[in-house]
């Protein structure tokens, strides 16, 4: 399947880009671009105005994918509150890795165009998802 | 003609009067961005990746709760009106940094467990104002002052 997004991706976009090849769509192609006008009539948009996955009651757009797949791993709920944070930074919840998270994701897509953000950033969020699934197992902080 | 103006991003919004609720949360939201208010139902921050985007946000908040709204892109003509919004957004953000300043002179006589954890809660904060100074006052400075001295306070082994 075809999904298309804003150029330019910062933490939500990367985050849902992932969450789609991971857990959605193994085979899924990204399409960027500027305008909600130039999606792709066969590619479905996410995290653009307009758009149904998108930014929904204070929602960013991975929760959105969350409550919309209806992805109940609890794993991907605790990733949502980072990205949140990560994204809007309106302390709906407690989150000390977003500001982290925000810088590194800024300072990618700094010197790295979309493409490779999401190919860098894909382990990124498969290593965070495993270390707080291992912190949900564990009950604390795993090393 | 090149210009070293200031590029702004702008949200051109009506809301509905009743109810109040998303009112009032796009107001919370626009001065935790750091907006100006040029007029009623117009917002301004300077043009960049981050606050366009978040306006972007705040004008499909305002569609989804009824209301409409447009992002806009421009300069202000007169460089004199361009430095007064400017100083006006400056004095916003300096009077969060001295009521910080406030806070951080207050904590040096806390307990030391208290005066701990009000360095966090004010180095938090600290970071909230930068995020929203785009202008930044002198204040910026000695606020920053303020929490480093609260912090090597902190810091000192007990006697």
């Amino acid at each position: 399947m075809r999904w298309a997004t804003r150029r330019h991706c910062h933490v939500d976009r990367a985050a849902c880009a992932w969450l789609i090849r991971r857990f959605i769509d193994p085979e899924a192609e990204f399409v960027f671009v500027d305008d909600p006008d130039e999606v792709p009539a066969d590619s479905t948009p996410f995290d653009m105005r307009g758009a149904e996955l998108s930014h929904h009651g204070g929602d960013c757009s991975f929760e959105t994918f969350l409550h919309r797949y209806e992805l109940a791993d609890p794993v991907l709920w605790e990733i949502g509150k980072i990205v949140h944070e990560a994204d809007l930074a309106d302390e709906r919840y407690d989150a000390p890795e977003a500001p982290g998270l925000d810088v590194i994701l800024r300072g990618l897509s700094m010197v790295r165009d979309d493409e490779e953000l999401l190919a860098l950033s894909g382990p990124l969020f498969d290593g965070l998802y495993e270390y707080r699934k291992r912190a949900l197992l564990l009950g604390r902080e795993p090393a | 003609m090149p210009s070293n103006r200031t590029t702004w991003v702008l949200l051109a919004y009506r809301l509905p009067r009743e109810p109040s609720t998303p009112r009032s949360a796009l107001w919370r939201k626009l001065r935790r961005l750091g907006a100006a208010q040029v007029l009623d139902g117009l917002a301004a921050l300077p043009l960049d990746a981050r606050n366009r985007e978040q306006l972007e946000w705040l004008a499909e908040e305002v569609a989804q709760a009824g209301g409409e709204a447009t992002i806009w892109v421009g300069e202000l003509t007169s460089a004199a009106q361009e430095r007064e919004l400017a100083v006006r957004m400056a004095e916003t953000v300096a009077a969060d940094y001295r009521a910080l300043i406030a806070d951080a002179a207050a904590a040096r006589e806390d307990p030391p467990g208290q005066r701990r954890r009000t360095l966090g809660r004010l180095r938090r904060e600290l970071r909230r104002i930068r995020a929203r100074d785009f202008f930044p006052p002198p204040e910026r400075e000695l606020a920053q002052q303020a929490v480093e001295e609260l912090a090597v306070l902190v810091e000192e082994p007990v006697q």
